[in-house]
């Protein structure tokens, strides 16, 4: 009894332990950059990483209005937003399909969905720039934001089967008995019990599409379509040696995903542990 | 109102080789309390999920009230069913569980309300209405999948094993009330279970299936007393029905081991087999005397057997016997206070004229109906 008692402390401390330690090595970096945005280049090359003495709040004011920061958030929310909200809608409903409906092919569409995953981006950007330029949408807000959606549906799909996969048919056939079409179980059913697996690709799409470069910097060239990434390195180049200001700036990029990441994490953590409880 | 005709059903599972239901025909009359009943895998679930039409049928006729269902979806059936899951929708809470399917009815918000009070009260839910089902026990979520059927006030009430998830002391004063809603309703249901104290004392009528065919319908004693084949004979009763291997003799008589005795009296003599033929002889335990109630004392025939067990129940005990001259090993419950102990030689006393003989092959029954 108090030898289970002794180890289960034991294995509870280092447990901690290690938890502590990887929260010190990825919020570390983090918290780094956020005391730095609060501090003037001059303080930060007299010591790299001491916290801040006077809180220089108005470097965010001065970020903000000294750059087209303006212009670059509002541009990543419309094309994150709606292509998260697009993503969301459509891969719930490819997912519930997938999930729900024994049909010819079923698994084989699931499988050429899925296998789309190991392709490098890489692959695809010549090509996705050619038709891009063709249907008139290089360089438009509308032209990176089906491209978002484009990339990002494998995984919610895949992430959303599994999920929907594992709610009960009783569910389903209750709902039927109860007087609904497939329409309305997809949004009264499937939707809100499967809410925990669609917080996490909101998350993870909102994060994923809310930092990313590479089809940005390919397929918008125009000042005034440059989202968050893109305007961050602009800015970045801009300021030249000025880590301070380039601190700032950043700080700035990341609060959102921040905002999202604590409003949808309590159902992110039910979604990745509902196997287990279950 | 409402009678369910199933005629000449039948089901094959995409990709399955075997029929999940075969040539099913019965009718559920109005008001009455149909219990499907049968082994597991025997197709009961099955037909039900058509009658409420979750599953397509393959062939046949489905129809409530002379209207045929094959193809109407099941939101448009008005029917209501209660899943041995029970089937609760998990981010609701047990009000608006019930309350579901009249919303998608379109009844008045005031009338709804009302609706789901009046059947939480008779199902003392009340207390519990705001609380969602992963914070109710398992008899309340039970009595709430059961309340979200009584508030549609259905055409028919469709059950596939309710109670199974129950334990016993819930199970049986459930299956009371149960009961007693189905009086209280008059409505028509059909009861899936693969329990048969259930389908005894709950069914206006049972109907036995057996890979995925029908073997019997009838009232549950109809049945009890006069099973259609030795499956039915078997599986009905508890202890089950003990069958021995028979011969015809001249007379004519039947031989069950040492043992000759006239031909149980509700045999249908142009059904059975030539003088030397096999038949298989049925007997139920409570058949079986040690000593003959004097009113039936000159219908019995005389069984010689050695005693080799005895399984004292209390109310009644049940003696295992091995008959003279045969090795198989059969069970009659006698009084409680019989004294005999293994290694007896007693002679029972067996009621010939509650005796069955059944084909010994096909196993269908030689009595008169
Ligand atoms: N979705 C399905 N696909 C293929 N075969 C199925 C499916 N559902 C049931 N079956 C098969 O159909 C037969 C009848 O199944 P059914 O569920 O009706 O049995 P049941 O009588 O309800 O049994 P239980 O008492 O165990 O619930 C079984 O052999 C089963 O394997
Ligand atoms: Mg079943």
């Amino acid at each position: 009894m108090r030898d289970t008692l002794s180890t289960r402390f034991l294995g509870r401390t280092v447990l901690l332990a290690i938890l502590a330690l990887y929260t010190c090595y990825s919020a570390g970096p983090f918290l780094w950059i956020a005391s730095m945005s609060l501090r003037t280049t001059s303080e930060i090359s007299a010591n790299a990483y001491a916290l801040p003495e006077t809180l220089h709040w108005e470097k965010y004011i001065e970020a903000w209005t000294g750059s087209n920061y303006g212009t670059y958030f509002w541009n990543s929310t419309i094309v994150v937003v709606s292509a998260v909200l697009a993503l969301t809608i459509i891969g719930a409903m490819a997912a519930h399909c997938l999930a729900r409906y024994r049909f010819p092919g079923n698994r084989v569409v699931l499988f050429v969905i899925f296998s789309t995953l190991i392709f490098p981006p890489q692959i695809t950007i010549i090509s996705l720039f050619q038709s891009l330029v063709e249907y008139r949408l290089y360089d438009t807000l509308l032209g990176l934001t089906l491209v978002y959606i484009a990339i990002q549906l494998p995984l919610t799909v895949y992430i959303l089967e599994g999920f929907f996969a594992r709610i009960p048919q009783d569910l389903y056939d209750a709902a039927k008995v109860d007087g609904y079409s497939h329409w309305e179980i997809f949004w009264k059913i499937t939707m809100p019990v499967g809410m925990p697996a669609i917080a996490t690709t909101v998350i993870l799409n909102f994060i994923n599409l809310w930092n990313e470069f590479l089809y940005a910097v390919v397929l918008i060239t125009d000042e005034s379509n440059r989202t968050l990434p893109l305007g961050v390195q602009k800015f970045m180049g801009d300021q030249l040696e000025d880590i301070g200001m380039i601190s700032t700036g950043l700080m700035i990029a990341i609060v959102p995903v921040i905002v999202v990441y604590a409003f949808f994490s309590e159902k992110l953590i039910q979604g990745m542990t509902a196997g287990a409880v279950k | 109102m409402a009678v369910v005709t199933l005629e000449r059903i039948s089901k094959r599972y995409p990709g399955g080789d075997e029929l999940a239901v075969d040539d099913v025909t019965f009718t559920v009359d109005d008001g009455e309390f149909m219990v499907l009943l049968g082994p597991s895998g025997c197709g009961k679930s099955t037909t039900l999920r058509m009658v409420a039409g979750l599953e397509a049928v393959s062939s046949g006729t489905l129809a409530i009230d002379g209207v045929v269902m094959n193809s109407v979806p099941a939101r448009d059936r008005d029917i209501a069913m209660v899943f041995q899951s029970y089937a609760l929708y998990p981010h609701m809470t047990a009000r608006d569980n019930m309350a579901f399917g009249l919303k998608r009815r379109r009844m008045p918000a005031a009338e709804r309300e009302r609706r789901v009070a009046e059947v939480a009260e008779m199902l003392d839910l009340t207390p519990y209405l705001g609380r969602k089902p992963h914070a109710l026990s398992g008899g309340q979520r039970q009595r709430v999948a059961l309340g979200r059927a009584i508030v549609r006030d259905p055409k028919v009430f469709l059950f596939d094993e309710p109670l199974s998830n129950l334990d016993a002391a819930l199970r049986v004063s459930t299956r009371n009330e149960l009961i007693k809603l189905h009086q209280r309703l008059g409505a028509t249901m059909i009861y899936v279970t693969h329990d048969q104290v259930e389908a005894m004392t709950m069914g206006t009528r049972i109907c036995i299936m057996n890979r995925g065919r029908l073997v019997q319908v009838g009232p549950p004693l109809g049945v009890y007393r006069d099973p259609a084949d030795t499956f039915v004979a078997r599986f009905l009763g508890n202890p089950p029905m003990n069958l021995m291997e028979a011969a015809m003799l001249d007379g004519p008589t039947v031989r069950v081991g040492e043992a000759t005795m006239p031909l149980p009296s509700r045999v249908d003599p142009s059904r059975l087999p030539r003088t030397g033929g096999r038949v298989t002889f049925g007997i139920r335990p409570e058949d079986l005397y040690e000593q003959p109630p004097a009113d039936i004392a000159e219908r019995t025939a005389p069984l010689p057997v050695r005693v080799t067990g005895i399984e004292p129940l209390g109310a009644e005990t049940l003696l295992l016997v091995v008959p003279d001259n045969t090795e198989q090993e059969i069970i009659a419950r006698v009084d409680r206070n019989s004294t005999a102990r293994p290694g007896d030689r007693v002679v029972l006393g067996l009621d010939t004229a509650s005796a069955h003989l059944f084909d010994a092959d096909s196993g269908v029954t030689l009595d008169r109906h």
